[in-house]
């Protein structure tokens, strides 16, 4: 390799606000995709009957079809029906929406895991719906499925990498291109590379942690 | 969409299928040595093993395509781009699998290699007769699984120049310009697939359920 | 009576825990012999001592005059014997599991006769007559095609017992071979493993069904702690037991409205 890492020093400030982008770009979508997916989880246990319909297409679609070309689908049939977005904000939405449809199955599957005599217990006592949902479910439902939902949150920090595909100015694609101008393309890939592993083995350390203090209201 | 149209896609889908079977029968055979090496004793494959699962798993698939397809032609294999796209696929997935399979021989009942114990097998008749076939059982759904995540990533190696499902749709628009159309209907041809690959799983569950419901 | 196995000064820890403690025991020939006492006495670690799936920490184990996995010096150091030893030994033994453990994916006439393929070589033909023949004896030829998720629990249990017999064993260990049946499912169990007894076959049973202790064993040894407190006739040891724990356990026992003893 005669890559001269020094070079890669004077990019250093195009490196870290890529990595800003990407961090950026995953925390909002978590936020979103968790939002609807936690929003479907409930339609579909609460929710009318034609909604049930919708939300399982939406679902099955999302997850049975890959993210490129969802993204594709938004980036660039988007504005042939209106809906003109620059690469960041697509990419933020088109990874809320695919993550969505995964945390709703998270949240759904959870929902289902709370012991159904915890319920019980709660109507027996008087609890009204909202209060069950808001003092009963929601909580047993986030312990049980904090793993599923940590595992969930790095997969999506991996496909912010397909954004590159559309320019976002995340990692993989600052990366890249740093590399090209070197002519040490596959060197910045595996820098890259390794890069993401650091991330990932953070965030989930992170997740570990976090699964550490909730662990004492596990019951199962 | 015309049916011409539709027909270039599907022949393209086809292209997608054959590249995943390709990446998952490869990669379940990585991934069953990676997880013999896992379950060794031995720190010298113990300890690699646990890298390359956390490096295949950490680092995202994009990335890991992108480095294969220009590394080989640096080491010297200038290979075409779909052999890259599959080896990039079979190396991503062979970790998972390994895992999944590690998983699968732990669940084997331990009571079950007791009376194969007693009964006078070899630990090789035990592997052979008893662990493999009842712990590939055990890996079935998630093996299943795996290959529908694999039909879906296979989108990715569009990016490194194969003209699967993906790139064709893509090539499609950037004459015909009609997004819409093209990447829905890949969408559907996706979808249609993994379904087909989920059918033919429930299928294999039944077959190889012994008996049980 | 000759002694089919002969156990000195076993004992066996688990981490800090002693669960065996020196126990010294002769298993007669051609007799039934049966291991009673209250939970987390050892009986289990005991029956699997026997069968070498729990390595002791000390003392012999000899069947039928051979060692059984250590050979103790005079002045009482261990050494391991072969591998081949061990599976020489082993085969005169058969053991049932609690927990049947027939192989899922085997019919019963598979499970039965897997081994009889595997390890005495015979071929397919021969293995599934005497397969067939093993499973007619305990009445299941019936089910010689089902799988073990499509019997019942004591129909799995006995298709094990088959399993184990069609190898033709000298000694028949079973580790509390009817506790995870349902009670209507135990009896159909109990009646194979009483004919096997009044056939002469040498067995070590370890059960908490004392009323079938005190009928079907010759010799009837009381573990508690790891301790072989008493041993002898069912008579001896239910009727006049020699020690307090001993009517302790009994006393639950018949406290619980068991069929009454000898």
């Amino acid at each position: 390799m005669r890559f001269d890492y020094t070079l890669i020093l004077s990019r250093a400030p195009d490196i870290l606000a890529a990595l800003g982008v990407t961090v950026y770009v995953w925390l909002v979508s978590l936020a979103g995709a968790a939002a609807l997916g936690f929003a479907v989880a409930l339609g579909r246990r609460y929710g009318p009957r034609w909604l049930n319909g919708l939300l399982v297409a939406y679902v099955e679609l999302f997850r049975g079809t890959p993210f490129l070309v969802q993204l594709f689908l938004l980036y660039f049939g988007g504005p042939y029906v209106g809906l003109s977005l620059d690469a960041e904000p697509a990419g933020v939405l088109a990874l809320s929406v695919y993550g969505g449809a995964y945390f709703s199955e998270v949240f759904r599957l959870g929902f289902e895991a709370v012991p159904r005599g915890h319920i019980e217990a709660a109507q027996c006592a008087g609890f009204s719906r909202t209060q069950i949902v808001r003092r009963i479910l929601v909580p047993e439902m986030a312990v049980l499925t904090l793993p599923a939902a940590i595992n969930l949150a790095v997969s999506l920090l991996k496909d912010t990498a397909v954004l590159s595909v559309v320019t976002v100015p995340e990692l993989t694609l600052t990366v890249s291109t740093i590399g090209t101008e070197f002519y040490a393309f596959v060197e910045a890939l595996f820098l890259l590379a390794l890069g993401y592993w650091g991330l990932v083995e953070i965030a989930a350390a992170l997740g570990r942690f976090a699964e550490g203090r909730l662990a004492r209201f596990r019951f199962a | 969409m015309t049916p011409y149209l539709f027909l270039l896609l599907v022949k393209a889908a086809l292209y997608t299928v054959a590249i995943s079977a390709a990446a998952i029968v490869i990669g379940v055979s990585l991934g069953l040595g990676v997880a013999a090496a896992r379950a060794s004793p031995n720190p010298l494959l113990n300890w690699p093993a646990r890298a390359y699962v956390s490096f295949f798993r950490g680092v995202p698939l994009l990335v890991q395509l992108l480095l294969i397809y220009n590394l080989l032609p640096v080491v010297g294999l200038n290979v075409p781009s779909v052999v890259a796209a599959v080896a990039g696929l079979a190396l991503c997935t062979s970790a998972y699998q390994a895992e999944n399979l590690r998983g699968g021989f732990a669940s084997v009942p331990k009571g079950l290699l007791e009376s194969a114990d007693m009964l006078g097998l070899t630990p090789w008749q035990q592997l052979t007769r008893i662990r493999a076939p009842i712990a590939f059982r055990l890996t079935l759904p998630a093996v299943v699984n795996e290959a529908i995540l694999i039909l879906k990533a296979s989108s990715l190696v569009s990016v490194v120049g194969v003209v699967e499902l993906t790139r064709m749709a893509q090539d499609l628009d950037t004459s015909l310009f009609k997004p819409i159309q093209l990447y829905s209907a890949a969408g559907l041809l996706y979808f249609l697939i993994n379904r087909g690959v989920a059918g033919f799983g429930r299928f294999a569950e039944q077959r190889l359920a012994w008996g049980a419901r | 009576m000759t002694s089919a196995i002969s156990v000195k000064h076993l004992s066996k820890s688990f981490g800090s825990t002693e669960v065996l403690h020196k126990i010294d025991l002769e298993i007669p020939e051609g007799a039934a012999t049966c291991v009673i006492g209250p939970s987390g006495s050892g009986k289990s670690t005991f029956l699997r001592c026997l069968a070498f799936l729990e390595e002791a920490d000390s003392g012999v184990i000899e069947v039928n005059g051979d060692s059984l996995g250590f050979t103790e010096d005079a002045s009482g150091r261990r050494k391991r014997v072969p591998a081949a030893q061990i599976r020489k030994v082993r085969a005169a033994i058969g053991m049932v599991f609690q927990q049947f453990n027939l192989w899922p994916h085997m019919t019963a006439l598979g499970n039965v006769s897997e081994a009889l393929k595997l390890v005495r070589r015979l071929p397919r033909a021969e293995a599934e007559d005497r397969a067939m023949a093993q499973l007619q004896r305990i009445g299941l030829a019936a089910f010689a095609g089902r799988y073990p998720s499509q019997l019942s629990g004591g129909q799995q249990q006995r298709v094990a017992i088959a399993r184990a017999l069609a190898l033709e064993p000298k000694i028949m260990l079973f580790d509390e071979a009817t506790a995870s049946l349902d009670p209507e499912l135990t009896g159909e169990v109990l009646g194979v493993m009483r004919g096997l007894a009044e056939d002469g076959m040498t067995m070590v049973i370890v059960t908490h069904e004392i009323g079938f202790a005190a009928t079907i064993g010759r010799q009837v040894v009381f573990l508690d702690h790891g301790r072989v407190l008493m041993s002898g006739g069912p008579q001896e040891v239910f009727g006049k037991p020699r020690h307090p724990r001993i009517e302790q356990f009994l006393d639950t026992y018949l406290d619980r409205g068991a069929a009454m003893l000898m």
